[in-house]
């Protein structure tokens, strides 16, 4: 059997994986949940883009080492296929124009410090920048044409929902999963179900 | 049913005159019935046309189709499988949302989708919590006794009826409830998951009375709805039917009387002739603009859908759109202040087991002059999954290399939320803006800033939570500011100067207009609304059969006079 994969083989429940138990969750869900372990090839955004916003979610999401959660290809696909969140800041485009945006501006970032590209960065440049964008400190050029700390909350929630809709990222952190139809039957703090994870000590 | 007999009859009455939970296949989650659901055609002039087949709209559908009335609903969203459309996954779930596109704006601006807007047969209680209290006495007087918000037409008790009536038919499960006006419930109160033990330890410590539930999710034998499995995916939409939406406690038995629902139309113009009455619905369906005609319409859309389409009904007649002579559509649109926080144990408490909604306390519900605002708050257990999880760490600043242990830490923390009545303000409002969306619709735009005593509560609010917190031995906590349920848009009052609908949910100047849903309610209250719009449906058809289908005469116990 291969051990359970994390994403940069972090993780606090060792031996854990919640793949093991697919075959207890519905079709429905089982579908939805196994097309994330082989994402669809890069649609919405170019070459260039796809580099610099691969590397900013690595960045944001402390994806230092493989394996690595393909989140940029989560958030490609919702752009691709126009699934969005059902609303829009006044002073803010359309999410799709808010990603290519982010996009420019975090490689004219970049090259404020002598990078020609975000994706080419030191990491610890990366994470500068990106501390300087969810702080809205971003200024110039491209960020200009939006509302920096409401750009960050839109890229985020994209990123965060890529991340942690993987199961790689539930076997991180201990979470059951889907549970229909068998459900949960150990309720109280400090119980468990015979198949989850115990924690490491 | 009074207070004592809740008590010893648990789950032992059948709910009077709605067979849905009885209709509904045991093995199979669909509804039953849609194959040979009747049909009308568009020319056929039926006696109630409601646009939205949600909390409001599903319940009035219900009522008055086993009055004989011939309704079709119009739904923008699908008729939904739960088996086949419905996963047990957070971002699998995208699709139960109202995700066209809207405008927010204002100081405070409201994010919509969802967390607070629904699409499709069920409406957003199909991923609603799951949380079914009752409004308080005090709701329906605001202004008369804090004088601030507005006075409802009607009281608690013209509602209270159907409040119990329908607690009888979610059916709603929790303790016996002390606050507002004190009541039991007919199932019982479901265990506790880890969360909510500890949640109940710090309040306990705080002297907070904290009650179980009350919750729409079935307890015990319910006709074909199964028992929770304590899955906890509440908000992705329930799979197991134990969980209360339209779709398994209304729309069964509405479907079994004649009622026809068309999903996937989206409604696009309320039609009126000349003398002043409406003649039916415009919507679109496969790309194609259809009209069904009808004696009287009822718009149940929800706090932006339905003022957005009485404003895009204008005509000549009426120019700023259908009831809104005076200005009132739109204004008033409130939201509950809902901030989270989270607190972490040495325990495992595993949050997403058992249903997110557990516990609550309305202990600082009404007015306390000591606190230095008006109105209050409720305190409820809630349970971030893990992406709502790494939301709340990101809310707090936590991005990269922090949001990734506190992942790691998720099964240490439990989650305690509040809901605090907003006041109501003219300015909050959904007006159409200058784009449009796939329809050729001009889309909503909804701006909305908080008052100095909105802010003061939801300050207060998160204090209290700390404090609840601290008492219970946690070892550091986590913030998250957010808002809740929409409500408002087309209050109902006393005028066509102060409102949109009267206390019958009539709109002003349009005799045979209906309002069915969360939008007529003057304020906000400080419980989860669902259920109050549901009561509020239940008893619009009562109402509207004593009006009747379009009728020319009106009914001498209107409470207010056709002009």
């Amino acid at each position: 059997m291969t051990p359970p994969t994390t994403p940069q083989g972090r993780g606090r429940y060792p031996g854990y994986d919640v793949l093991d138990q697919v075959d207890h969750w519905d079709e429905a869900t089982r579908r939805v949940v196994l097309a994330r372990l082989d994402p669809p090839p890069i649609r919405f955004f170019d070459e260039d883009e796809a580099r610099t916003l691969a590397a900013f979610c690595d960045t944001v999401m402390a994806q230092d080492s493989e394996p690595r959660i393909d989140v940029l290809a989560f958030v490609d696909e919702k752009l691709h296929e126009g699934r969005l969140d059902g609303f829009r800041y006044h002073d803010l485009p359309d999410d799709r124009d808010v990603w290519r945006i982010v996009a420019r501006g975090l490689d004219e970032a970049a090259r404020a410090r002598d990078f020609s590209t975000f994706a080419d960065a030191l990491p610890a440049e990366r994470r500068a920048i990106c501390g300087d964008f969810a702080a809205g400190k971003l200024e110039g050029g491209a960020w200009e044409e939006l509302n920096v700390s409401r750009a960050w909350e839109v890229v985020m929630r994209a990123v965060v929902q890529g991340f942690y809709s993987h199961p790689w990222a539930w076997n991180e952190m201990g979470f059951g999963g889907p549970a229909y139809p068998r459900g949960y039957a150990a309720l109280g703090a400090g119980h468990k179900e015979h198949w989850e994870g115990d924690e490491a000590s | 049913m009074t207070a004592t007999l809740t008590r010893f009859l648990k789950g032992a009455v059948r709910p009077p005159e709605n067979d849905s939970a009885f209709l509904l296949d045991v093995h199979r989650r669909a509804v039953p019935g849609r194959d040979r659901m009747r049909r009308y055609d568009d020319s056929d002039e039926v006696d109630l046309v409601i646009v939205g087949c949600g909390a409001g709209g599903g319940v009035l559908a219900q009522r008055l189709a086993r009055r004989g009335w011939r309704i079709v609903v119009i739904e923008r969203g699908p008729f939904w499988d739960p088996d086949e459309d419905w996963v047990s996954d957070e971002a699998g779930s995208h699709g139960l949302y109202w995700t066209d596109n809207r405008i927010i704006g204002g100081e405070d601006p409201v994010e919509l989708g969802k967390n607070n807007s629904g699409w499709g047969v069920g409406g957003s209680m199909v991923h609603f919590a799951g949380y079914t209290p009752r409004f308080h006495p005090s709701d329906f007087e605001v202004h008369a006794r804090d004088g601030v918000g507005a006075d409802w037409p009607i009281s608690y008790w013209d509602l209270k009826p159907h409040f119990e009536r329908v607690e009888r038919e979610l059916p709603v499960a929790g303790e016996f409830w002390p606050w507002g006006d004190p009541h039991g419930y007919p199932h019982g109160p479901h265990p506790l998951g880890g969360g909510a033990e500890l949640a109940a330890k710090g309040a306990m410590k705080c002297g907070i009375t904290m009650k179980v539930g009350p919750v729409a999710i079935v307890n015990g034998t319910f006709g074909n709805r199964p028992h929770c499995i304590y899955r906890g995916f509440c908000l992705e939409g329930c799979k197991v039917n134990a969980k209360a939406s339209p779709l398994v406690t209304h729309v069964p038995d509405a479907l079994e009387h004649g009622v026809e629902i068309r999903a996937d139309s989206m409604a696009s113009r309320v039609e009126t002739d000349g003398s002043g009455r409406c003649t039916g619905v415009a919507y679109i369906h496969d790309g194609a603009e259809r009209l069904q005609r009808a004696a009287a319409v009822a718009v149940a859309g929800y706090s932006i859908e339905t003022p957005r389409l009485l404003l895009s009904s204008a005509t000549p007649d009426h120019p700023h759109g259908l009831g809104n002579d005076e200005d009132q559509v739109g204004r008033y649109v409130m939201v509950q202040g809902a901030p989270q926080v989270a607190a972490r144990f040495p325990e495992l408490a595993r949050m997403y087991k058992a249903p997110p909604p557990e516990i609550s306390s309305e202990d600082f519900y009404e007015t306390d002059e000591r606190r230095g605002f008006v109105r209050g708050f409720s305190i409820q257990t809630v349970a971030p999954l893990p992406i709502e999880w790494a939301q709340h760490a990101l809310a707090d600043g936590h991005w990269g290399e922090a949001m990734r242990e506190y992942g790691r830490d998720y099964n240490h923390w439990s989650t305690l939320g509040v809901l605090c009545e907003l006041l109501p303000h003219a300015d909050n409002r959904v007006t159409l803006a200058d784009e449009t969306d796939r329809f050729g619709l001009s889309v909503a735009r909804l701006d909305y800033s908080q008052s100095g005593n909105d802010r003061a509560n939801i300050a207060f609010a998160k204090d209290k939570l700390h404090e609840v917190w601290e008492e219970a031995g946690a070892e550091e906590t986590l913030t998250i500011d957010r808002y809740a349920h929409l409500v408002g848009g087309c209050r109902m009052g006393f005028s066509a100067e102060d409102s949109v609908v009267d206390s019958d949910h009539r709109v002003w100047g349009v005799p045979n207009l209906f309002i069915a849903d969360g939008s007529v309610m003057p304020t906000q209250s400080a419980a989860n609304p669902a259920l109050a719009i549901m009561a509020l449906a239940s008893r619009l058809a009562d109402r509207m059969e004593r009006i009747g289908a379009g009728a020319e005469t009106r009914s001498p116990v209107g409470t207010s006079s056709l002009s």
